[in-house]
């Protein structure tokens, strides 16, 4: 007789090791992405402002499961000539992609911040580098924690496409479960409610630094 | 159908919101062909008590009549009943996504259920009579006037060949300069015998067209009779002071 | 015959295939949204809680999970979808939960005088629903709603996963037979740019077409 499903549920969960691993080394690195590029995109020459929209435009308008076919098996291993194993590729196109949306979402948290706060700083003889880095910034990221929050849902579920490389995250595991069993509905039901109880987690968290960090009074305009 | 047949009966109406008793028992008529202007300092419950009318707010006690159909029992059905109540909002509340003219006719065609051409042809004789003309017709509210909002709105509840038309307030959320052509408007249809109960600040207005003004204080009538009487002779105190402020502030007309 | 000769027309295929789903499902999407979102304003409470779990199941599950459950899942209860059936179903379902969360705020953020104005002409609340809050609030939604089909068109790369033979999936299976992931998945980026781009055009003349003077489209 073929072993019950829920006796894998221990082996499903070790699953979110990976998946979490490729979350937050994604976010990790599109943040070191797409705070510059928001900064590039608003304050960096038009040279520049050009080559940043032709990045965010291909990564946000390409399809995650493309980029990591294109990554893995073309840009990497035929173009750059280097051999990079499923969890760094996913890694590293994850964050490429959030990267594109993060900068965004700073974007539009920097054009929240007044001119106002431009003028006062540059008007206490703080040179641009100095302005933006401890006035506009320290406001800006603030102001762009709910839109982080939103971009972590996101890249949650997104992750579950991996499964496509072989990474051994929830879903590459709940399909193993359904292939060794026969039994579909189940572990997907289960795959698919763990996810929404990750995503709701993670959402308490990013609240609960949004409100440590909060400044009265300090909302994004238009958001 | 007599001239002075009671087509509005109000009958002692109570509405307490959480521990803040708003209206303590208000009882009156309105007859029809009659306007009658209803005033009073802010907080006096005057809003409350309109919109207890047409039960946009549902009083907590009493009764209120339409042509001898009780509104607040509960097997009427109210919004048959509404159409025959017009209803003007001292925000105006013209429906943004519509032209002046598709707000006069959608009641016409939506719940009226009329034929477009028909309801298109009263509605252009509501804009008229309220002196919006043709060149406005299209218009998107955000490209009106805020007295021209408030004309359409006026008309919008006119189309509906209303028994009654509800005032609140209609000149309150108005630029001084833009009162006197909706104050113009509502006189005109005072004198031709369309019944109306209205509440508003301007005693102008009153002394130039009301039957009666209920002057309401604390949730309740004080006061009433004709608007000479009340405005220049009143018994109470508090009613003399406050059509004084009034006096003071919009000069009387 | 070569590589480029064999290949466009088969990608050209699966793009055919994956528009196919497209035509439907996005409509179908939006359909839904507009049911879903006034459903949670304006249901009982019984229709707001299905609704609401409705809406927090598609949301939350992510689409591959989707894709499997309908396919694989419901297959275990005597359920059988083919991959165009699964497909369409799960991109109406995640798509039209995304989206209804926009019209259900832009419902919300239409003036409470709209409501009484309809109720004080005698409409039902049916009436107020269908003929004054809906046509502001789409309008108001129409940015969310436009971006949610952006991502449908990307994410219809997926249906692979079910054996649908779309762009992704014939691209696929075509690097066993040709080994060249570059020039193939570049193809494939190049056509998804195609449908997004232009998809993102063809919304924006919508919004400006639609647009009414006064009812700006403030929820992005």
């Amino acid at each position: 007789m073929d072993p019950v499903w829920w006796e894998y549920i221990p082996y499903i969960l070790q699953g979110a090791i990976w998946t979490f691993t490729l979350v937050g080394g994604g976010l990790a690195l599109g943040f070191a992405i797409g705070v510059p590029v928001a900064m590039g995109q608003k304050y960096g020459p038009t040279w520049l402002k050009a080559v940043l929209d032709v990045y965010v435009w291909f990564f946000r308008g390409t399809p995650l499961v493309v980029l990591l076919f294109l990554f893995y098996w073309g840009i990497f291993p035929v173009l750059l000539g280097i051999k990079l194993d499923a969890l760094t590729t996913s890694v590293i196109v994850l964050g490429l992609r959030s990267g594109a949306y993060q900068s965004q979402i700073f974007r539009g948290a920097l054009n929240s911040v007044d001119e106002g706060q431009m003028l006062a700083a540059r008007a206490l003889g703080m040179s641009k580098w100095q302005a933006i880095t401890n006035i506009i910034l320290p406001q800006a990221l603030r102001i762009a924690i709910p839109g982080w929050t939103n971009e972590y849902a996101i890249i949650l579920k997104d992750s579950a496409i991996c499964f496509t490389l072989g990474v051994v995250e929830i879903l590459t595991r709940t399909r193993y479960v359904v292939i060794s069993t026969g039994e579909a509905l189940g572990p997907f039901l289960f795959a698919g409610v763990l996810y929404i109880i990750f995503t709701y987690g993670g959402t308490k968290v990013f609240n609960i630094i949004y409100e440590k960090y909060h400044i009265p009074g300090l909302v994004g305009k238009g958001m | 159908m007599g001239e002075d047949e009671v087509v509005l009966r109000v009958e002692n109406i109570h509405k307490k919101y959480k521990d803040q008793e708003v209206l303590k028992g208000v009882t009156f008529e309105v007859r029809r062909g009659e306007t009658k202007v209803i005033a009073g300092p802010s907080g006096a419950g005057k809003s409350t008590l309109l919109r207890c009318i047409n039960l946009l707010t549902k009083p907590d006690k009493g009764r209120v009549w339409l042509e001898g159909v009780e509104l607040t029992n509960p097997k009427t059905n109210i919004n048959k009943m509404r159409q025959k109540i017009g209803f003007v909002f001292q925000e105006f509340n013209l429906f943004h996504h519509l032209t002046a003219l598709e707000n006069v006719m959608i009641g016409l065609t939506k719940v009226k259920k009329l034929p477009k051409d028909v309801a298109r042809k009263k509605a252009e004789e509501a804009l008229l009579t309220v002196h919006i003309t043709e060149d406005l017709w299209n218009k998107y509210p955000a490209q009106l006037s805020g007295g021209q909002k408030q004309r359409v709105a006026i008309a919008r509840a006119l189309a509906m060949d209303p028994v009654i038309i509800l005032y609140d307030e209609p000149t309150s959320a108005l630029d001084p300069q833009l009162v006197g052509e909706v104050l113009r408007v509502m006189e005109e249809l005072a004198r031709k015998g369309v019944t109306g109960l209205v509440v508003t600040h301007e005693i102008g207005f009153a002394l130039e067209v009301a039957d009666e003004i209920l002057f309401m204080y604390g949730g309740k009538i004080l006061e009433r009779g004709p608007p000479r009487e009340v405005v220049f002779n009143p018994k109470h105190e508090v009613t003399k002071k406050f059509f004084e402020n009034i006096k003071r502030l919009y000069g009387g007309r | 015959m070569g590589f480029w000769e064999e290949f466009i027309p088969l990608v050209l295929h699966g793009a055919v295939n994956t528009l196919w789903v497209l035509v439907i499902s996005i409509p179908a999407s939006v359909a839904l949204a507009i049911a879903l979102g006034s459903a949670r304003v304006y249901g009982n409470a019984a229709l707001k809680a299905v609704a609401t779990a409705f809406v927090v199941t598609f949301r939350g599950f992510p689409l591959v999970v989707t894709l499997f459950l309908l396919f694989f899942g419901l297959a275990d209860l005597g359920i059988y979808l083919t991959p165009y059936q699964t497909a369409t179903l799960a991109f109406v379902l995640c798509g039209g939960s995304y989206m209804s969360e926009y019209v259900r705020g832009a419902i919300r953020s239409i003036d409470i005088g709209q409501s009484l104005a309809a109720r004080a002409l005698g409409m039902t609340k049916f009436q107020e629903l269908i003929y004054i809050i809906l046509p502001q609030a789409i309008r108001r939604a129409l940015p969310g709603i436009s971006n949610e089909i952006i991502y449908q068109i990307k994410y219809s790369s997926l249906a692979f996963v079910v054996g649908y033979e779309e762009i992704f999936a014939v691209s696929k299976t075509f690097i066993s037979r040709y080994f060249m992931p570059l020039q193939v998945f570049m193809v494939d980026a190049a056509l998804y740019l195609a449908m997004t781009t232009a998809a993102a055009y063809g919304l924006r003349a919508l919004e400006y077409k639609l647009r009414i003077p006064g009812l700006e489209m403030s929820i992005r």
